[in-house]
């Protein structure tokens, strides 16, 4: 076989593997937003999964204990678009008001209005060496 | 400013901060020895002149002193609380214990920097003594190519990260304190070990590059450096895994990897480090590959760079990267293109020196299944590359940020490391060059049955490892469990085959006793047996990720007094303790629980929320309790988190996993550390040790020493494995991870509903003596509405909502027209008796058909479509061989480019004389016996 076509060979492979990757990784895909992003286009987003990046509205927060699981919702806000977030299961501690969060969940309609029922709730937290710098000021401001 | 001023403002600042003072000093004179060590290396072997190489390797020596007096200088600094440097005051305060004040030099960012330096520089020293005589030609060169990566480092030190600064301000009176979460005794190894992984790969590097540059690329260069990589990947693979055992301990979230873009830093350079291991095996027995080691050398220390670069500079969003830093991003990047442009460069100008002195023969040959393993080994490598960076790349391409989480990874990740591990129980079986029918079948016979017995022992014996797990894309299953196991049977019969087959011809031999043989034969071939006894290894700790397979996870709210059932076992929340004892520095909220299983006690465990007064956020003591049922599920650990609580009613949130297998992990790690070690052994230690003793006293105390040693070691490492969160200020931090789990609790009450009041009335008829507030009726209700709740909650996940979310089942789809779907399965449901297993299979089947039958339509058909899993029967057949077909399609290919090339390979020796490939009879096979024996 000579040598051109080797190389050929060789990156076509490579072209096809990364061609796959990309394929299968498209199901697997969640968009990573903003919420004033996703409300921007939320029909876009309805029913699909995805990750809304926002901050807690203070005093928003809602808890109740169901059949021994705590159910919560919050208000997710974000350069003045607010979104209203459904979860249950544990919360990570830096979960408060104000505090930053990344919500993973589906986007339905309910009542006429979007919401988030959230599978997973990320607080967008300070790396472990860094001190979160946004949120500190987050806090001084209030 | 004249130059009075300037000293004058100097002397100042050395009088108020010393240590910052001197500190910088230091940095400053590292800087200008390694230039001039980088410029008297390189000019010194161009021009052939020895006494400007060996002063580099004099500066190379002075760079070590000078790097080990900053680092005293900086850990001092910590030790006496110099708040004037804002790096201690950072990262330490007067109240932490003294080794974490010590540690504190690599918590932050400058620091780990610095870090790296001071580590590189004692590599090189080591590196270098042991190397200038036997490589005078070329040793300046890997001197340079040391310092220039020094010269890097040490320039982002003194111009953007100095670790020496100090406050422009007055310096506060004390310092913040290190993160909790690193205040723990696997953090104090574990960043270490992971950094002499990284550190170390620029040595082999260095030596690569020495080559091409003095054109001496001859197998030389590769033996010094083999060792070196060797125990590079040693502590690559201790890091890796610590960082594992510090996640699963400390983090909370109930697993040891997580697919996290700083974990996957370290194992990218772990795969192509794997991956030189075995081919520098090809270069020195046949010549081959010689361009290709030199590219995995220079890839393997990219990736070092590459994942630094990744975790420091915030391209890559992570819970533990350290923070954004455009600045960095830049000058890595730079450096980056630097590395990529002259190591390349030079390859492709030395290439034609680097031709393969043989050519492949055959496919079923220990060569190729090499290559097979490295090619495997680097499309890992590739795909953990691309989907950590699939986020940034996706944001880069369209402008939107596109993640893909630890799922995605785990479908190409499991197919593709049980693949490596079949390589590793195969490759031992095949000859070097050409493996002949007879012995193939004869080498592979003991291995396969062993396998065969195995799976269908698992299958007959334990239901369980039936358990199909998706895997590559789309709606992809495959019995993973079963085919893992299976493989891990392969590999123990192959290598168990192997030093069985070693042992009798060292019994031969020397007329020995089968043990005596036994570690003879080790000893004498240690790289070979010790690579088998890492192969082993590997295979112990793919059993522990199989748990994954089995693993619980619930999440639950519980007032005092009550019960929550996981799986087989009986959580119940006894009661909340405040310790205040030191409640200046921390507040500790203890839940003690009492776990229970068939209504025998069997542990009492106490997870904990702290609250440090430095920290705003609590942290979290997880309670494991490992081996909990050793007669049951050898090695399971079942493992506690104390989420929250609510300080009036005492009504506290927990999670808990069931983790079977997971301790065969760190079991696998211990056997891959002996076999590292018994590699590692020296020519002349291993000459002193195997001279047979004269006298009988003599052998016996050698053998005793030898399994001294063997149990230490592996009792030191079960007891490292075992340890248990010591009494010092170790805590952990929950991370974020509601599960998916989590949110289908609702979906699970509404699934028990209808039954519960039923059950309750039967339960009372049936134990009328019973309480039924009491925790034991909770739990025998429990019990008994558990089976119901499981199987209609697997019918709910086995159909498919039709609201237009991307092929979700019903029991996870959060829409309307889900909860509608369920109600109607309810109602279906009602008509059936679910008390019994043939009735809850005969209400599935009436569910599936009268759910089919309501969405079966002209367009859709018969409604299948409803159906999660498309039914392997009739016309589905074909829907599922496609998958297989493309397998089958793809792997045709590959054998055929692959037999061309071979053949080629064929010609070519044929032309000159050797028809070896004519060859094949009895004594070819017997020569490639020997030839097996003799090579390792």
């Amino acid at each position: 076989m000579n040598r051109t076509l080797k190389i050929l060979l060789s990156l076509s492979i490579i072209g096809a593997a990364a061609g796959v990757l990309f394929y299968s990784s498209m199901s697997e895909a969640e968009f990573y937003k903003h919420v004033h992003e996703v409300l921007k286009d939320p029909e876009r987003f309805e029913n699909t999964s995805l990750k809304v990046h926002g901050f807690v509205e203070a005093g928003s927060i809602v808890e109740e204990i169901r059949d021994q699981n705590i159910h919560r919702s919050f208000i997710l806000e974000f350069e003045g678009q607010r979104i209203r977030v459904h979860h249950s299961g544990p919360k990570p501690d830096t979960f408060k008001d104000l505090s930053e969060v990344v919500a993973r969940g589906t986007l339905v309609k309910r009542d006429g209005e979007f919401q988030l029922e959230a599978v997973e709730l990320m607080a967008k937290c300070p790396s472990k060496y860094e001190e979160n710098k946004r949120s500190r000021d987050a806090e001084i401001t209030q | 400013m004249s130059l009075s001023n300037f000293f004058d403002g100097w002397l100042t600042s050395l009088a108020d901060s010393p240590i910052s003072s001197l500190g910088t000093i230091t940095l400053y004179i590292a800087f200008m020895i390694a230039a001039y060590a980088a410029a008297t290396g390189i000019v010194g072997n161009v021009q052939k002149r020895e006494r400007l190489v060996n002063s580099s390797i004099m500066a190379m020596y002075a760079l070590c002193a000078i790097m080990v007096m900053a680092s005293a200088l900086l850990v001092y600094a910590f030790v006496t609380h110099d708040y004037s440097i804002k790096y201690v005051t950072m990262y330490s305060d007067t109240a932490m214990p003294l080794v974490y004040k010590i540690c504190a030099y690599w918590g932050g960012l400058d620091g780990s920097l610095m870090f790296w330096v001071f580590l590189l520089s004692v590599f090189s020293t080591i590196a270098v003594w042991g190397n200038a005589r036997r490589h005078k030609d070329m040793i300046g060169f890997v001197v340079g190519t040391i310092a220039i990566v020094q010269l890097f480092f040490l320039a982002l030190l003194i111009f953007s990260k100095n670790p020496f600064a100090t406050w422009l301000t007055e310096p506060p009176l004390d310092g913040k304190g290190l993160n909790p979460l690193l205040q723990n005794y696997w953090m104090v190894i574990h960043p270490p070990s992971l950094y002499i992984g990284f550190v170390s790969a620029t040595i082999p590097f260095a030596f690569g590059m020495g080559a091409l540059a003095s054109g001496r690329l001859d197998n030389q260069w590769m033996k010094s450096v083999r060792s070196w990589t060797f125990l590079c990947w040693f502590f690559l693979s201790f890091g890796l895994l610590l960082g594992g055992r510090w996640a699963y301990e400390e983090l909370g979230w109930g697993g040891y990897w997580a697919w996290d873009p700083v974990e996957n830093a370290g194992l990218l350079p772990w795969f192509t480090m794997t991956a030189f291991l075995h081919s520098v095996i090809i270069q020195e027995q046949r010549g081959m590959l010689r361009v290709w080691n030199m590219a995995l050398v220079i890839i393997t220390f990219f990736l070092t760079i590459f994942g630094t670069f990744m975790t420091r500079s915030g391209i890559v969003q992570s819970v533990h990267a350290f923070g954004e830093d455009n600045e960095l991003a830049l000058l890595f990047v730079l450096f980056m293109a630097f590395i990529i442009i002259c190591s390349v460069g030079m390859l492709i100008w030395r290439m034609p020196y680097l031709k393969a002195k043989n050519q492949f023969e055959s496919l079923i040959s220990r060569e190729f299944a090499f290559l097979l393993n490295n090619w495997v080994l680097l499309g890992s490598a590739f795909f953990v590359l691309f989907a950590t960076l699939f986020p940034t790349l996706s944001e880069a391409l369209n402008g939107e940020r596109i993640t893909v989480g630890p799922p995605f990874f785990n479908k190409w990740m499991i197919p593709t490391g049980l693949i490596l591990l079949f390589l590793a129980g195969a490759t031992p079986l095949l000859a070097w060059r050409r493996t002949t029918r007879k012995r193939l079948a004869a080498q592979f016979a003991v291995p396969l049955g062993i396998m065969v017995v195995v799976v269908a022992a698992l299958v007959i014996g334990v239901p369980r490892t039936r358990v199909m797990t998706p895997i590559l894309a789309g709606g992809f299953k495959m019995p993973m469990a079963l085919i893992n196991f299976a493989i891990i049977a392969f590999v123990f019969g192959s290598i168990g085959q192997e030093f069985w087959g070693g042992m009798r011809v060292r019994m031969r031999q020397t007329g020995g006793d089968a043990f005596t043989s036994l570690i003879g034969i080790i000893m004498a071939k240690r790289r070979k047996y010790g690579g088998y006894i890492i192969h082993l290894g590997i295979a112990v700790m793919f059993i522990g990720f199989s748990g994954k397979c089995f693993e619980v996870e619930r999440n639950f709210t519980l007032s005092p007094g009550e019960t929550h059932l996981v799986r087989d076992y009986s959580v119940t929340y006894d009661r909340l303790e405040i310790d205040d004892t030191n409640s200046d520095h921390v507040m500790r909220w203890i839940a003690h629980l009492d776990v229970s299983k068939d209504d025998s006690f069997l542990a009492h465990m106490a997870p904990e929320v702290r609250n440090y007064t430095k920290e705003e956020q609590p942290t979290h003591e997880v309670a494991i309790e490992s081996n909990i049922t050793p007669d049951e599920d050898f090695f399971e650990d079942l493992y506690l988190v104390f989420n929250s609580f609510d300080r009036e009613s005492q009504v506290a949130s927990f999670s808990v996993y069931v983790n079977p297998l997971i301790n065969w992990v760190w079991l696998g790690f211990g056997f891959l550390a002996i076999g590292t070690l018994f590699c590692l052994v020296r020519e002349d230690w291993a000459t002193t040790l195997s001279q047979r003793r004269k006298t009988r006293a003599g052998r016996g105390t050698q053998t005793l020493l030898i399994l001294v040693a063997v149990g230490a070691t592996l009792f030191g490492l079960t007891a490292l494995a075992d340890a248990q969160p010591v009494e010092h200020d170790n805590v952990s931090k929950h991370q974020a991870s509601g599960s998916a789990a989590a949110l289908n609790r609702e979906n699970d009450a509404v699934l028990m509903a209808p039954y519960k009041a039923k059950a309750v009335e039967e339960l009372r008829a049936a134990k009328p003596n019973l309480d039924p507030t009491s925790t034991k009726f909770q739990i025998a209700l429990q019990k008994k509405l558990e089976p119901i709740v499981e199987s209609n909650r697997q019918l709910m996940k086995d159909l498919i909502c039709l609201c237009g979310c991307p092929r979700e089942s019903l029991y996870h789809c959060k829409c309307g027209n889900a909860a509608q779907e369920r109600g109607i399965i309810l109602g279906i449901l009602a008509n059936h008796d679910l008390s019994t297993g043939s009735g809850r299979d005969a209400a599935r089947d009436d569910v599936v058909t009268q759910m089919m039958a309501r969405h079966a339509s002209k367009e859709d058909g018969s409604g299948e479509h409803v159906l999660m899993v498309v039914p392997d029967e009739g016309y589905n057949k074909l829907a599922w061989a496609v998958p297989y077909l493309g397998f089958a399609g793809a792997l045709i290919l590959i054998l055929a480019v692959s037999r061309r090339w071979v053949r080629s390979g064929q010609g070519d020796l044929v032309a000159v004389g050797d028809s070896v490939a004519a060859v094949e009879d009895e004594d070819y096979s017997d020569i490639l016996d020997d030839e097996l024996r003799e090579t390792d």
